[in-house]
Order: structure tokens, then C-alpha cells, then sequence
């Protein structure tokens, strides 16, 4: 990499070679991550828009099909379905999750005996990092409607004996539980990380004002927090959007479609039906929601740079 | 500093015992109000074990055993014999063995890859930088759905179906992983930099030599949350594995379901049980990192 004579007017100092330098070395220590991206994200995420102009069954070649798998997706009954089913998850995950999760971040954000601090820590985000796939096996397990341990608890203080995932009224329902319970911790992290940045000077000066515990948190931890809420309720709803794993383990999606995600039903077009043009149209409106959300929080969020 | 807030307390655990030591008269209300708090949320972290808690026990008991009512939440029995029927029926040390290898792959590719991209975009200079970086960052938005079915099809004309390549190579790339590793390569000191090439260091002896041993924590936090990510994954290997020989653990553990569910739910928890306790072990040793990884980016890949 000698610096020749600069045809494109680079200096011929040492700090000029050194500058040329700098950017071949950039380069190639970018090359591992840029060949995937290129293959894996950025190469696909054209193709997928390119697929969702053509017809393609995998076995024959693609074929052009203009706006066909547009017209579809605005006459498709199923596509209204799976969506009203995915807007139903994720306001019930997200709702309960977030209250919750505020909660026990405000009960835990004081003097508590180490060994306690770290039992409730570990008890409440321990399901964050298990297998949603494993968990809802058990949780199918424990909703059973006859031998399942929730109707024998509901059964002893004279609850009714629910149908959790064979009636299209509760299946959704209890797919929100078991979301709630998965995800609650990731939330409560990000809560506890979010008060400990607030400054103690403000509930100083709240407390020499003589505040009561409400309004301190009414004016002064509700709103020092409310980046930091902003920030979890995005998150979860990008994550909720995308929910696939436990509604396909414990209901395969119904009874009927009463349970059926957007994920689900886009997996069921392209890789059941081999509809993969059609699939990939689906997909497309998954992307334009998330696409969505990022926006709404790159716009109104302020960034994440709490440094506890 | 009269409080009667529970911050009020942290502050007097922060200002020392002589501060704690001051008797108030409130004092016995707020200590009856936080123990009801602590029990409170004692009950609730004991709802939040309970499932793992019943898989476990039940997973020790004869497989008939397993719908009796009441429950019996501790283990009334130690029987293997639901672990040995799992092994019988399916190969299922094989699906350890297979998400391990999976995981281990990708968690060591993305190391490689992560690691020297996140080093360019914090410490190198060039053209272009800040707009690639918003271009890999932006990439976080895509879901995974939206991707699959293009690489569906490259990965059946590479002839890669139902193999673990299919999983590996197109997770060589994670923004997450770039995202985190460069939040700590810009923390560290120019001078350490500037020291090195003074004494005619090149890029890849800073690389390597200065700045990997010091962003080692953050490499163990990308490592655990990619690790844990894979041996989790299920929807992937969903699509692309077919047989039992290539299956990884959350796959089969619905194969197993299927094969066994209805006659031994012990086997099925057996199954499950194997599956959730090395993440245990994982958490209970590198809490810190984890907690510190999500803190830090907000994600959780």
C-alpha cells in the first residue's frame, strides 16, 4: 500500500499514506460482517420484495404475476383475522406487561436484604432467557382443562372450569399469560436500570417538601421514567408482533383461527402451502409494522444511554 | 433528610449507619409496610418458578403420576426412568449435541465478525463509516420472517436443507453483537492507541493484541446472549430440519411431545428439564453480564 502519486490529489505526506491506510484496514476488517449482510439481510429483503410480484411454488420456476399477491392480501379474510388475533396479543402482553413489570421496578427500588434482592431478580427474569418453545410445552401441560394444575386451583376457590385452549374465547387469553410471564423480567430490567438513573437530588427536594409517597412518584418517578417506559413498550411490541413459537406449540393456531399470528400465518402460506410469492407479500406488511415502531422511537424516544 | 419514602431509605443505606441508627417514630409503620412488600413479591416470584418447579418434580415420577391432583409441587420420587425413556425413544442426546454445536458455531462466528466490525466502525476512521453503521443498526428492524423465505431458497440450491449450515452461516451477521461490542470499543482510551503505533503496531496487533483483552467483558456478554438466543431457537430450525438426526433441542423436545405426550408427560418433562437446566446454570453464573448487557443496549438480540 505505498502512496504512488496522488492521481486523486492525496497528499504524499506520512499522514496521508497513513489515512489510506486507515481505510484499507477499516475495509477488510468489515469484510466479515459485510459479506453476510449482503447475502443473508440485504440480499433477501430484496428478493422478498421482488417475491411478492411473482407466483413461486419452489418445484417450478417463478412466474410474473404483477399485482396478483396485493390484490390477495387486500381481499384475504384470513389476513384481517391473523392481524386483529397479533393486535390483540400484543395490547394484552404489552399492557399487562408494562404495569406489572413498573410495579415490582417501584417495590424493589429500595432497602431490601441482599439475599432477597437476588431472589426476587433471579425468580422474575429467569423466564426471559428460557426457551419459549420448552415453556409453552409445560404451560399446555398446566392449562389442561380436566388434569391441568390452573383449573384445580381455580376449581378450589370455586373459580369455573376454564377451556384454556380449546375455546376461542380464552386461547388468546392464555397465550397473553404465559407471554406476560415469559417477558416480564426483560422489562422490570430495563425499569430498574431507569430509576437507579434517576437523580436522588430531585426525592431530596421532594422529601424536604414534605411529599407523600404517591406524588413523589406521580412527579417526579413517573415522568424521570418515561423514556425509559417508551423504550421498553417499543420493544415489547416489536417483539409481540413477531409472536410464532407458543401459539404454534400450544394451539397450532386455533380452535378455528382464533389464535393464528401473523408469523404463523405467513409460515402456513410459504411453507406449508408453498405459496412463497404470497408469503413473502405477507411479510412484507410485518416489516412495514416494525418498520413503523422503529420510526415512532427513533422520532419520539429519546436514545437509550443510561448508564446506571 | 425526614422521609418516609422508600427512596428516603436507600438514601440513609447510602449515607451510612450512623444515619440508619436514628429512631423515628414512624419507624416500626414502615418496616410492617416493606416486609408486607417483600412477602408480596416473595409470592409472586414463587409464581414465577412454579411451572419450572412442577416440570421438575414431575419429571421424577411415574409417568401416571403426572396429572394426579392436588399437585404435588415438591418431588414425592426419584425415578430416572422418565429420563431413560426420553433417551430410548428419541436420540436425544444427539439434539443436545446438535444445539450445542449450533450454538457454539454461531456464537463463535459472530465473535469473529462482530468484534472486528464493531473495532472499524469505534476506532477506525474512514469514509462511509457512519452511514454503513446506520445502515447494519437499521437492519435490527427486519423481522426474521421477512428474511427467511429468500434464504429458504438459497439455502435448498446450496443443497444446505435440513443441515445445520442452514441455521450457522446466515446468522454470521448480528447488528446486536456490532451494536454492543462498538458501545464498549468506544470507551476505551486513545492514548493506549496511539502508544501502540508509536511503537509500530499495525491495525490488527491493536485490534488483537490492545483492544480485544479489553473489551473481554462485553465479548462474554455477546457470547452468552448469542449462545442463549441459539440453543433457544425454534422457529428456524422449524423450517429448515426435517430429521431426527439433525434436530435441535427445542424441536425435538415437540417431537418428543408428540411421540410420548399423550401416554408419559413425566418423559415429556424429563425432556424439558434437560433442555432449561444448563440455561440455569448459565444464569445463575454470569447474571451480571446479562443484566449488564441489557441495560447497556436495551435488546436482547
Amino acid at each position: 500500500m505505498e502512496a504512488t502519486a496522488g492521481s486523486s490529489g492525496a497528499p504524499r505526506s506520512a499522514l496521508g499514506r497513513w489515512r489510506r491506510r486507515e481505510t484499507f484496514a477499516a475495509w477488510a476488517f468489515l469484510l466479515p460482517s459485510l459479506v453476510p449482510f449482503v447475502i443473508f439481510v440485504a440480499g433477501p429483503l430484496l428478493a422478498a420484495v421482488a417475491l411478492s410480484f411473482f407466483r413461486y411454488d419452489i418445484l417450478t420456476p417463478p412466474e410474473f404475476a404483477g399485482l396478483d399477491n396485493f390484490r390477495h392480501l387486500f381481499a384475504d379474510d384470513r389476513i384481517l383475522a391473523v392481524y386483529r388475533n397479533t393486535v390483540v396479543y400484543v395490547a394484552g402482553t404489552v399492557g399487562l406487561e408494562t404495569v406489572l413489570a413498573l410495579l415490582l421496578a417501584v417495590a424493589t427500588h429500595r432497602q431490601i436484604p441482599g439475599v432477597l434482592r437476588y431472589v426476587f431478580r433471579t425468580a422474575y427474569f429467569f423466564p426471559v432467557l428460557t426457551s419459549l418453545a420448552a415453556v409453552s410445552i409445560v404451560w399446555g401441560y398446566l392449562y389442561h382443562t380436566n388434569f391441568g394444575v390452573i383449573n384445580y386451583y381455580l376449581g378450589t376457590i370455586g373459580g369455573p372450569q376454564i377451556r384454556w385452549l380449546t375455546s376461542s374465547a380464552w386461547a388468546m387469553p392464555a397465550l397473553v399469560f404465559l407471554g406476560v410471564w415469559k417477558s416480564l423480567g426483560f422489562s422490570y430490567i430495563l425499569f430498574v436500570a431507569g430509576l437507579q438513573s434517576i437523580p436522588r437530588h430531585l426525592y431530596e427536594a421532594a422529601a424536604i417538601d414534605g411529599a407523600g409517597r404517591l406524588s413523589t412518584f406521580a412527579n417526579i418517578t413517573l415522568p424521570m421514567l418515561s423514556p425509559t417506559m417508551f423504550f421498553a413498550v417499543v420493544i415489547a411490541l416489536i417483539n409481540g408482533f413477531q409472536i410464532f413459537d407458543s401459539p404454534y406449540i400450544m394451539t397450532q393456531g386455533g380452535p378455528g383461527d382464533s389464535t393464528r399470528t401473523v408469523a404463523m400465518y405467513l409460515q402456513e402460506q410459504g411453507f406449508r402451502f408453498f405459496d412463497m410469492g404470497y408469503a413473502a407479500t405477507v411479510s412484507l406488511t410485518l416489516f412495514l409494522v416494525i418498520l413503523v415502531l422503529t420510526l415512532i422511537q427513533f422520532r419520539f424516544g429519546r436514545s437509550w444511554v443510561h448508564y446506571g | 433528610m425526614a422521609t418516609t419514602t422508600p427512596i428516603g431509605q436507600l438514601e440513609r443505606e447510602r449515607a451510612g449507619p450512623a444515619a440508619r441508627d436514628v429512631v423515628r417514630p414512624t419507624r416500626w409503620r414502615e418496616h410492617a409496610f416493606d416486609w408486607g412488600v417483600n412477602l408480596l413479591l416473595l409470592a409472586g416470584g414463587v409464581l414465577m418458578l412454579a411451572p419450572f418447579v412442577w416440570a421438575f418434580s414431575t419429571s421424577f415420577r411415574l409417568g401416571r403420576e403426572s396429572f394426579s391432583l392436588p399437585p404435588q409441587w415438591l418431588p414425592t420420587d426419584w425415578r430416572l426412568d422418565n429420563y431413560r425413556a426420553v433417551l430410548d425413544a428419541l436420540p436425544f442426546f444427539r439434539f443436545v449435541f446438535n444445539s450445542f454445536k449450533v450454538a457454539a458455531l454461531i456464537t463463535l462466528l459472530q465473535v469473529v465478525t462482530c468484534s472486528t466490525a464493531a473495532f472499524a466502525f469505534a476506532r477506525l476512521r474512514f469514509r462511509g463509516r457512519d452511514a454503513l453503521f446506520f445502515v447494519f443498526l437499521s437492519s435490527l428492524m427486519i423481522p426474521q420472517y421477512v428474511t427467511i423465505i429468500p434464504i429458504f431458497i438459497i439455502v435448498r440450491r446450496l443443497n444446505l436443507l435440513d443441515s445445520h449450515w442452514a441455521l450457522i452461516l446466515p446468522s454470521a451477521f448480528s447488528a446486536f453483537g456490532i451494536f454492543l461490542l462498538r458501545q464498549y470499543f468506544l470507551t476505551i482510551p486513545r492514548d493506549l492507541e496511539d502508544a501502540a503505533r508509536i511503537d509500530g503496531a499495525g491495525f490488527f496487533e491493536i485490534y488483537r493484541r490492545i483492544m480485544l483483552p479489553l473489551v473481554a467483558p462485553a465479548l462474554v456478554t455477546l457470547t452468552i446472549f448469542s449462545f442463549n438466543y441459539h440453543w433457544n431457537e425454534f422457529f428456524r430450525p422449524l423450517i429448515f430440519l426435517t430429521t431426527w438426526e439433525q434436530m435441535t433441542l427445542p424441536l425435538g423436545l415437540t417431537v418428543l411431545r408428540g411421540y410420548l405426550g399423550t401416554g408419559n408427560t413425566a418423559a415429556v418433562m424429563a425432556g424439558v428439564t434437560m433442555a432449561i437446566t444448563p440455561v440455569l446454570l448459565v444464569f445463575l453464573l454470569f447474571q451480571r453480564y446479562l443484566i449488564e448487557g441489557i441495560t447497556l443496549t436495551g435488546l436482547k438480540e
